[in-house]
């Protein structure tokens, strides 16, 4: 029934929210505001005198809605629930006219109501609503009090530095006052709380009390943080100790953008194998991949001993390097050294270095590269003469 | 540096040539021959003779121009008079090759007791060389397996005497059958007795054209071979880690490490000692000491002493004054000939006996 209720809602939600002449079409605007304004649960507004509507209850859960209990002359009280931006329910009072109650928002503990009906019907009386009224159905007027907590916090993202206001509105629901209460909120690692009160002044039934402090976050790890509910204890005037807890809240903390400075370095590298004594040219690039401009860049090239920089800039510093940005700088190399040859180009700054590093294989040039062949053949093809030489004196 | 001439004869003394040579090459085994050179510890050639192409083509690690064939089909098949007249047609063609090879200092003859070409060629072979040179001949014999029939016997026992008459410069015995010990088959028998047989001979080569500390030399070979009967055999003897320098001298005359079974202390005419190994191990005093004690049982004996690395080894080698195991030998030898001799005497009987039926008839067409 309830499940058939809400998906109807879905769809004349998304009605109205496609169509505003749909809204128009009800007659909504032009028809007589009898009341139009927030109402807080547990007050309650007359209308001609006889005709009651009160705030039993907001929820806040998928969709919003608000519990009202509307009596009128010659007819009991009922209470129904109104969706938010549900159509205007309609109320038909015992002399056969109608009106028509709309929810238009829903906030912690109040409800945003607005009422139309007869051009002359009017609000005649805002009241809360006595608790005794209330309590009708209790068997004795036992004074209890029942405290609702509900805590917000401004905003449920931050990051480190940054100082969250949290409130905490508490709310005598019941019908005694609230005695004794102590708050306690228990402590996120990282973070800490400022001017949080641990005791709250007594609560009368029906009253409402807010209560905020500031949470600041130092240096708690990045990540989502389930904080555990706010926990009230308290007691009623006869010495009776209750407790409630507000529901859990989700908050996030980011990490801090830090804004420095990385450097890259970067070598295009000579081909991986290249002649002695020809000359290869090698490009240095170095970026900035940071987010904050660099200081003084010093770069410092390490060479083989038997590889020499036959042209082209040397080791350069630069005053600076911007985000994003890169400085290029070119070398020409020459070895005579055969084999293995590592060279590597450090870049150093304020807050660190880096390196980049390149091999690459020295041969020698031409016909020299086969000589070393040529030099191994030939004892290989001494030892196979020798050898068939040999089979041949043993052979009979 | 000495010159000495090897010359194997027929298929076993072929082989035991090949041996020579293939140890001569060291451990590389068989490609050794490819990429390595002998390291003879002298002078040394070697011949390998045969009547059988087959034979002298099996051989692996002698160089073909030392292979040397005398045609006559494929072998004399262990008839020696055969294999005498095939030497005398090829006398000449076979000492020119030996000639061709310079002069020597000590020829060894190798060869077979058993078999025809071998056993033949050996004595006359020696005789040749006896009047051409002036060397030292040291005939090596290989006396065949027992079971292997009576001719080989009936071989042995004349070679033998032809070799020990000819007086050239003594026989050295190796017996097939009492070496037979060292392997299941016939075939590993005869590698590892030729292997054994061609080191011993490496090893006296090595003595005697090394620098000793206590010397033996050529005329002490000379002496040693010319004792007794002229016949003797080797001795070897590896130390173990425990065993002193003496006992590993008494261990080279233990039947164990003798090529040919005899009993030194009792039948020992002259022997010669080289030991070989490490300096450490080789305590001089003990060892004259120890060649001492020998002497007083088995006569003169000539030691030698080579500085090289490792644990000592002794070679022995002796002359005998009477071989009793030979003596065995020849009385089933000549048991054999006469049973022979017997089995062909009365099958020419029933053969004659058999044509006396037509003995006045003619054949009638
Ligand atoms: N130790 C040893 N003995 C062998 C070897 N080959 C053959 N014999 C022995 O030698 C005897 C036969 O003599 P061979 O050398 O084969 O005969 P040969 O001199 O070639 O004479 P023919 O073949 O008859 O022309 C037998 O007693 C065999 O046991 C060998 O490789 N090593
Ligand atoms: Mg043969």
């Amino acid at each position: 029934m309830n499940n058939d209720r809400i998906l109807a809602m879905l769809v004349l939600l998304l009605l109205i929210s496609t169509s505003p002449i749909a809204i128009a079409a009800e007659g909504d605007d032009d028809a007589n505001v009898i009341l139009d304004r927030e109402l807080e649960v547990g007050s309650g507004v007359a209308i001609e005198q006889s005709i009651k509507i009160e705030v039993v209850e907001v929820k806040t859960d998928i969709i919003d809605c608000a519990k009202l209990r509307i009596s009128s002359y010659q007819k009991p009280a009922r209470v129904i629930s109104i969706f938010q931006g549900d159509s205007p329910t309609e109320y038909e009072t015992s002399s056969g006219t109608s009106m028509y109650i709309k929810v238009l928002s829903v906030y912690g503990d109040s409800v945003y109501l607005r009422v139309t009906g007869p051009e002359d019907w009017r609000v005649t009386n805002y009241y809360t609503v006595e608790s005794e009224e209330e309590e009708e159905t209790k068997e004795e007027a036992v004074t209890i009090p029942k405290l609702d907590i509900t805590r917000t916090f401004d905003t449920t993202v931050s990051e480190p530095g940054q100082v969250i206001a949290v409130t905490i509105k508490i709310r005598n629901t019941g019908n005694g006052t609230a005695t004794d209460i102590v708050l306690d909120e228990s402590p996120i690692r990282g973070t800490y709380k400022e001017d949080c009160p641990t005791t709250i002044e007594d609560i009368a039934a029906g009253e409402t009390k807010r209560a905020s402090y500031t949470l600041k976050v130092v240096d708690a790890e990045p990540g989502t943080y389930e904080l555990s509910p706010s926990i009230l204890n308290y007691q009623s005037e006869s010495g009776v100790s209750f407790s409630s807890e507000s529901k859990t809240s989700v908050l996030e903390i980011t990490a801090a953008e830090v804004l420095l400075p990385a450097i890259e370095v970067s070598i295009d590298p000579v081909d991986s194998i290249m002649a002695c004594g020809d000359d290869f040219p090698m490009t240095v690039t170095i970026r900035n991949v940071g987010n904050a401009t660099s200081g003084i860049v010093t770069i410092k090239s390490n060479l083989p001993p038997d590889v020499q920089v036959v042209s082209g800039e040397d080791d350069p510093v630069y005053e600076s390097i911007e985000p994003g940005e890169s400085e290029e700088y070119g070398v020409t190399l020459r070895t005579h050294g055969e084999g293995k040859h590592i060279i590597d180009v450090q870049a150093m700054w304020a807050d660190g270095e880096a390196v980049d590093t390149i091999e690459f294989w020295a041969e020698k040039s031409g016909l020299e590269q086969y000589y070393i062949h040529i030099l191994a053949a030939i004892p290989i093809l001494l030892l196979l003469f020798w050898a068939m030489k040999r089979r041949k004196d043993y052979s009979y | 540096m000495l010159n000495i001439l090897i010359l194997g004869l027929g298929q076993c003394g072929n082989r035991i040539l090949d041996a020579i040579n293939r140890e001569a090459f060291g451990s590389g085994g068989t490609f050794a021959k490819y990429y390595s050179r002998q390291k003879f510890p002298a002078s040394v050639k070697t011949i390998a003779i045969n009547t059988a192409i087959n034979d002298l083509k099996e051989l692996s690690d002698t160089l073909a121009k030392d292979r040397m064939h005398v045609p006559h089909l494929h072998g004399v098949g262990a008839n020696r008079i055969i294999g005498k007249r095939v030497f005398g047609e090829n006398k000449e063609m076979i000492m020119g090759e030996i000639d061709k090879r310079g002069s020597f200092d000590l020829i060894f003859i190798i060869t077979s007791t058993a078999g025809g070409s071998g056993s033949s060629f050996a004595p006359l072979l020696a005789k040749e060389l006896k009047q051409t040179y002036t060397a030292p001949i040291i005939s090596i014999a290989v006396l065949p397996f027992r079971e292997e029939g009576s001719i080989f016997l009936q071989n042995t026992a004349f070679c033998l005497r032809e070799l020990v008459e000819m007086d050239a410069g003594g026989v050295l015995l190796v017996d097939n059958q009492y070496l037979k010990k060292y392997a299941g088959d016939i075939k590993s028998a005869y590698d590892s007795i030729n292997t054994t047989t061609a080191r011993r001979i490496l090893f006296l080569i090595e003595a005697l054209n090394s620098e000793m500390l206590m010397v033996t030399d050529l005329g002490d070979l000379k002496t040693v071979m010319n004792g007794g009967i002229g016949v003797g055999t080797m001795g070897f003897y590896e130390a173990s880690k425990e065993s002193t320098i003496k006992s590993a001298i008494l261990g080279s005359f233990k039947p164990s490490g003798l090529l040919f079974p005899a009993n030194v202390y009792e039948d020992g005419a002259r022997a010669m000692l080289v030991i070989k190994g490490n300096k450490k191990f080789l305590d001089l005093d003990l060892i004259t000491k120890t060649v001492e004690e020998l002497s007083r049982e088995v006569g003169q004996v000539f030691k030698g002493v080579l500085i090289k690395k490792g644990r000592p080894k002794v070679l022995s080698l002796f002359t005998l004054n009477s071989v009793p195991e030979l003596e065995k030998l020849y009385a089933i030898a000549a048991d054999a000939i006469r049973f022979e001799m017997d089995k062909k005497e009365q099958s020419k009987k029933r053969l004659d006996d058999a044509f006396s039926h037509i003995e006045d008839l003619e054949p009638i067409y």
